[in-house]
């Protein structure tokens, strides 16, 4: 088809055609979604109202947008970080869930005394990385795909979860898939602010701490070689193995912390709907932020905002949350789209040169 | 235990056959080089449409199409993007999931939760189906199941038997060198993704008018993403589709049975064999030459003809 055109790579576009690429994309993906929220029966002149004074410039509004906000954060890191060295974490609520269960599992047991609720969190990590980790190995050692793998892993311990909960980690007085609800010393400190609690200092160490490792040390910059080009990282005599490893285990560390948060800093215990659709949330806070962890908090507020409005739609206009989903689709698939703008260079072919 | 193994084998192609279905589809979008990981989302549509078209009284064969024609619709933006537009194809599948999940959550609230008449199981062998163990499970089942067996079989004709089947593997396989040799491309892509939305959104509806006769949010339940483990489970070839679909299937038509004869069984455990196994499919094919090979060259990668 279309054989007057052909395509070239670009070596590397510049920051005004990425700048406008990303703004474009983003307008379009934005406008789209808006369209659909129209047709979905939402008033034009409510629009403003609901997205951006209800869920940013109330102080009860920001403050679930913040809490929603929280895990995302995490869930993005675990995106990003493995996404730095082209490895597709589709497995992210897997990771997730396996924390969750890691840190209710320390609280269930009393395990650690004055120390239990680092302890639940520094559980969730080791759950989120353990999760992770036989992705890893068939990846770098088998060369099998890491797509395949780290979704059926999800799905594996979305069964596990199930598992628990009609089972071990059930709470008999609820007719209710559920785990007992935690002790006050299982759960993490709230600020007063509406649900907002320290899993959001949590969170912002983590992406500070990424944001330092992978712009200040000589491992980050390792990550970046390794990322662009492996086999030039190999040839200049990178640790590449060791760096993709450590990577890919620290995002399904944040995986887990994520799921850690959500049981210790919002829910208070351990049920199905925790992590719901954390996997595509980390992909899309990921491709919006760029895998620059800098940025990962302000598009989880942004992604954030948008469920938060998307639950007051439902309450008040009968708007199913199905929309807020389709809004996210719309916007990936605009961002993904308009990346063709900065990776190919388009040449028309005259004719009698094709 | 005849009854209950009859009973058992008689419910398996139903579970068996929307996998198949949509395995098939994704098999001849992996087999042009394209990784769709929308089938979930695409699933769900379907589902929706075959419903509110049987609600609005289509006939069951009526209500299967209009839910095939949806998946096809939906994924027309996700065509352009990865075909046209070169478009990483996993952020781009995982668009077209949410998308159509969302909306068919959005489009079908009216539906919900309403019975209506499905797929008829075919009479046509109503002394057969009397036979002891096999009968039912040969012979009484809807139309559809016998469509979907057909269907594999055709398309392992297609792909291995035609010129046109070679082409399409061509193209999945090293699209310079099929490229170079003057097949279109992006026209094999279009048409393998076209037709894989079809059958997508076919074992969508499949779901609601083949099966339970009733839609409900949520009711593709991970299918989508079995149906994807599937296809490497059958290293992309139909007819080992088929063994695949019956024993995934058939583990799922197990549970049911298990639980209502008061078998104590960890059901969620049980639940996790097909994942755990098509991870030990994986690792086995990455110790295999020969299986290596199975794997369609260029899966996930965009062309561009600079690349030559």
């Amino acid at each position: 088809m279309l054989d007057a055109v052909t395509l070239e790579r670009r070596q590397g576009a510049g920051a005004v055609l990425n700048g406008v690429t990303y703004a474009g994309a983003l307008a379009v993906g934005l406008g789209l979604s808006l369209a659909v929220l129209v047709a979905a029966g939402v008033p034009t002149g409510a629009l403003f109202e609901e997205l951006v004074v209800q869920v940013f410039l109330s102080p009860a509004g920001l403050a679930r947008t913040v809490t929603m906000a929280t895990p995302m954060m995490l869930g993005a890191l675990a995106a990003a970080l493995c996404l730095r060295l082209k490895f597709w974490n589709i497995g992210i609520e897997g990771q997730l869930w396996l924390g969750a269960i890691c840190a209710t599992g320390v609280a269930l047991y009393d395990i650690g005394g004055p120390l239990k609720l680092p302890l639940m969190m520094v559980a969730a990590m080791v759950g989120g990385a353990l999760w992770i980790l036989p992705s890893a190995f068939l990846k770098m050692w088998l060369g099998v795909s890491e797509v395949i793998v780290t979704l059926l892993m999800s799905n594996i311990a979305f069964l596990f979860l199930q598992h628990l909960l009609f089972g071990a980690f059930g709470d008999p007085t609820f007719n209710f898939p559920t785990s007992p609800v935690f002790d006050a010393g299982e759960r993490l400190v709230r600020f007063g602010w509406g649900d907002v609690n320290g899993g959001l200092v949590l969170a912002l160490l983590a992406v500070i701490v990424a944001a330092v490792v992978l712009g200040w040390t000589r491992f980050g910059f390792a990550v970046k070689i390794a990322g662009d080009n492996p086999r030039a990282a190999l040839a200049l005599g990178f640790p590449t193995a060791r760096v993709l490893l450590v990577s890919i285990l620290a995002g399904g560390a944040m995986a887990g912390l994520a799921g850690g948060v959500i049981v210790a800093g919002t829910e208070f215990r351990l049920t199905q709907a925790v992590g719901w659709n954390m996997t595509f949330n980390g992909i899309v806070i990921a491709a919006l932020a760029r895998n620059t962890p800098i940025w990962i908090p302000v598009v989880s507020l942004f992604i954030a905002g948008l469920y938060a409005a998307g639950a007051s739609l439902k309450v008040f206009y009968g708007v199913s949350e199905g929309i807020v989903l389709m809004a996210q689709g719309i916007i990936l698939l605009a961002l993904v789209t308009g990346s063709f703008v900065t990776t190919y260079r388009v040449r028309i072919a005259r004719r009698g040169l094709a | 235990m005849t009854m209950a193994l009859t009973a058992w084998l008689g419910a398996m192609p139903g579970f068996m056959t929307p996998l198949l279905l949509a395995a098939l589809g994704l098999l001849l979008c992996e087999r042009a080089g394209i990784l769709n990981l929308g089938v979930e989302g695409v699933m769900a549509l379907g589902a929706m449409v075959g419903a509110a078209a049987s609600l609005a009284g289509w006939g069951p064969w009526a209500a299967m199409g209009a839910g095939a024609l949806a998946g096809l619709a939906i994924s027309l933006p996700f065509m352009a993007a990865v075909v046209v537009f070169r478009a990483p194809q996993i952020p781009a599948g995982l668009a077209l999931a949410a998308i159509a999940l969302g909306a068919s959550a959005a489009l079908g609230r009216e539906a919900s939760h309403k019975p209506f008449p499905g797929l008829d199981n075919l009479d046509w062998f109503d002394e057969l189906d009397h036979l002891p163990v096999v009968g039912r499970m040969l012979f009484r089942q809807d139309g559809m199941v016998y469509v979907s067996l057909i269907l594999a079989v055709l398309i392992a004709l297609w792909l291995m038997r035609t010129r046109k089947g070679l082409r399409l593997r061509a193209v999945g396989e090293d699209p310079a060198t099929a490229d170079a040799s003057g097949v279109d491309v992006q026209l094999y892509q279009l048409g393998a993704v076209g037709v894989a939305s079809l059958l997508i959104g076919a074992a969508g509806a499949y779901l609601s008018v083949g099966g339970s006769n009733i839609w409900t949010e949520g009711m593709v339940a991970g299918r989508g993403w079995i149906a994807l483990a599937l296809v490497v489970f059958a290293q992309w070839s139909p007819i080992r589709a088929i063994a695949g679909a019956a024993l995934f299937g058939g583990a799922e038509a197990l549970i049911p049975r298990l639980q209502a004869m008061g078998v104590e069984v960890p059901v969620y455990l049980l639940s996790m064999l097909p994942y755990v196994l098509t991870i030990a499919v994986l690792v086995l094919m990455a110790f295999s030459r020969r299986a290596r090979q199975a794997e369609p060259g260029f899966l996930g990668r965009a062309y561009i003809r600079q690349d030559r």
